[in-house]
């Protein structure tokens, strides 16, 4: 009994959404990879070797649903080191701060044009303090490019819920510490590929999702 | 006159839809680069089209060869960029246009540039680039084409032409002064004729906070496109060019570039003096040029001191520099303001005289532009030029340009 009452003081002092955490796990199918890019260089002066790295496509799955806001959103980072945005696909919530630091030795000039998020951050050096960073406080897809480099891209998925994953190369996913309920299951897939499934989520129950 | 409303339709549809319009071309880009080998072998094809207009004052400023004062201008450039392993990369652009530089004549295509360059280290130390490609000298060159320069035109001393000929050697210094007052614009040649895409062999590379440049050419830095070509004027007399840079840091870059060079074509041999040719009458150009960039602004300058030697006259020195500014006010809007001089010295008239051999004149430019979106930009330019010596004549460019990139 004694034992007993000891776990029942330690659920006592779980949060009750640990109780009902539900998850989701399956795999989407991914498209086609594309090639890396080719970097022009017809007017630089200095040429380093080497070759830009292929990035393989990712997808986003996130839950789709009215949540609760956190109260204070994360600060993420986005690097552009190698001549490419480090990571290239980064999905945040609403709200998140994104610092871009600058791990190469040359000049990038980050900007958007994105209706999610327009913003310029213009040319700064690698050790630049405080790193420059801007709040995306707008859903939506939001591409990077650099004015320096052209072949330069990156993705930010502004999501408005707290739940959401990126998948390995695979397509495999695991979305866990949900909620229970009825909701709606998204896959980003690219910028015209959205696919949803519905999901009824039970707690300490694990759902199987495939996409499509 | 419907072109007007149409593009005006067609820009505003851009404002609104550019997020789409983006995304298009980024799949366009995609679809326009091709692997092979097993992606050791990679090639993509990119480009621009640029829709110009030109309001100006007769004589046409600049490189500009027009006797009509409203000149339209498209131009279609088409990139090649590709990479072979991780040591191998080729370039190559060709254009379709009315000319080199804005003219009134008839369309032509040419292949302006191609190149095969070597990269043995990682490092950058060191490169090795032939083929028919940009000079190595000064800043201009990194901002020469349409989408990264802030201007529609070049920095004075790059286009204005003085009264140095490449094909015929005057045959006393007062033909030589007043020749361009009878002859067309095309008869001269400016100090440095644009980006230069003259035929060769350079090498390049950085050592620590050092990068240099050294390029042998088939053409003087002041010599015109059809000379540039390696089937029209070969390396018997070839121009030696090479710069020096320092990077303190990122924001600062200063460098020293020189060159020397046989400035006449072949044609022009009957005409020099008995007993001399080609390589006895040389460009020499010495420059100096600085840039900084920090967050939204970026200046740089270019000063330039020339010497050409002219049969039956003798030496002509021209001191030419600019400084240049531009700012992005918000992500997709910048302005941009350039002040260049050019001055000449004076010459022996042949009568115990002494006489400017080109007239003194400075030049503003002012330009705006805004890019609707990653592929769509449009510019605004004024440029007042105005002689300080001689007639006084000045002279007002009214231009845009229209580019979309993909």
């Amino acid at each position: 009994m004694r034992r007993l009452a000891g776990f029942n003081t330690v659920v006592a002092l779980l949060p009750i959404s640990a109780l009902a955490q539900a998850t989701v796990e399956g795999r989407v199918e991914l498209p086609k990879s594309h090639l890396a890019p080719v970097m022009a260089k017809r007017y630089e002066i200095v040429t380093r070797g080497g070759v830009l790295s292929t990035q393989p496509p990712l997808a986003v799955v996130y839950l789709a649903g009215s949540f609760p806001k956190t109260s204070s959103p994360s600060t993420k980072q986005i690097a552009q080191k190698d001549l490419t945005f480090i990571p290239s696909l980064l999905p945040v919530q609403l709200g998140t701060k994104i610092e871009f630091p600058n791990l190469d030795d040359t000049y990038h000039s980050i900007f958007s044009y994105s209706p999610a998020k327009r913003f310029d951050l213009g040319r700064y050096r690698p050790e630049e303090r405080p790193i420059p960073s801007e709040v995306f406080d707008k859903p939506g897809l939001v591409t990077l490019r650099c004015d320096i480099h052209e072949h330069m891209r990156g993705l930010i998925l502004v999501l408005n819920t707290p739940y959401f994953v990126v998948t390995d190369a695979n397509g495999r996913f695991r979305l866990g510490g949900l909620p229970a309920g009825q909701y709606a299951l998204k896959a980003w897939i690219d910028s015209k590929t959205t696919l949803e499934k519905p999901v009824h989520l039970k707690s300490g129950e694990v759902s199987q999702v495939d996409f499509p | 006159m419907k072109l007007l409303p149409a593009l005006t339709f067609c820009l505003l549809a851009c404002t609104a839809r550019g997020f789409e319009i983006d995304d298009v071309f980024d799949r366009l880009d995609n679809a326009l680069t091709i692997a092979a080998f097993g992606g050791d072998l990679r090639a993509r094809l990119s480009g621009t089209i640029d829709i110009e207009f030109y309001n100006f004052q007769q004589p046409a400023p600049g490189l500009i060869d027009s006797e009509i004062d409203n000149l339209f201008n498209p131009r279609l450039t088409l990139f090649l960029d590709a990479q072979l392993g991780s040591q191998i990369y080729f370039f190559a652009q060709t254009r379709v246009d009315r000319g080199f530089d804005p003219s009134d004549h008839g369309a032509q295509i040419r292949l302006d540039e191609y190149a095969l360059r070597i990269t043995p280290w990682q490092d950058g130390r060191f490169t090795l680039q032939a083929g028919k490609f940009a000079t190595v000298i000064g800043n201009w060159v990194p901002r020469h084409l349409s989408w990264d320069n802030p201007f529609i035109n070049a920095p004075l001393v790059y286009e204005n032409v003085t009264a140095i000929q490449d094909k015929y050697a005057p045959y006393s210094p007062l033909y030589f002064i007043y020749a361009p007052y009878s002859y067309g614009k095309y008869a001269f040649n400016p100090v440095i004729w644009g980006p230069s895409y003259a035929s060769g062999i350079s090498i390049s590379g950085r050592l620590g906070r050092f990068d240099y440049a050294a390029e042998i050419k088939n053409a003087s830095l002041s010599s015109r496109p059809e000379s540039w070509n390696f089937t029209e004027n070969g390396l018997e007399n070839p121009t030696f060019s090479a710069r020096v840079g320092f990077r303190p840091n990122e924001a600062w870059n200063f460098g020293v570039s020189a060159s020397d060079g046989a400035y006449f074509r072949r044609e022009a041999e009957p005409t020099l003096p008995p007993g001399r040719d080609i390589d006895d009458y040389r460009e020499f150009v010495l420059g100096q040029d600085a840039s900084f960039a920090w967050r939204h602004l970026q200046v740089w300058a270019e000063f330039y001191e020339a010497r050409f030697e002219v049969p039956r006259v003798g030496d002509a020195d021209t001191f030419a520099y600019y400084f240049e500014a531009k700012y992005k006010f918000t992500p997709q809007l910048f302005g941009a303001l350039r002040w260049n001089e050019q001055l000449f010295s004076n010459i022996t008239d042949g009568a115990g005289g002494q006489v400017r051999w080109s007239q003194d004149l400075w030049r503003i430019d002012v330009a705006a532009g805004y890019r609707f979106t990653s592929h769509i930009q449009l510019k605004l330019q004024y440029s007042f030029q105005q002689e300080t010596s001689g007639s006084r004549d000045d002279n007002h460019l009214v231009a845009t340009q229209l580019t979309v990139r993909f």
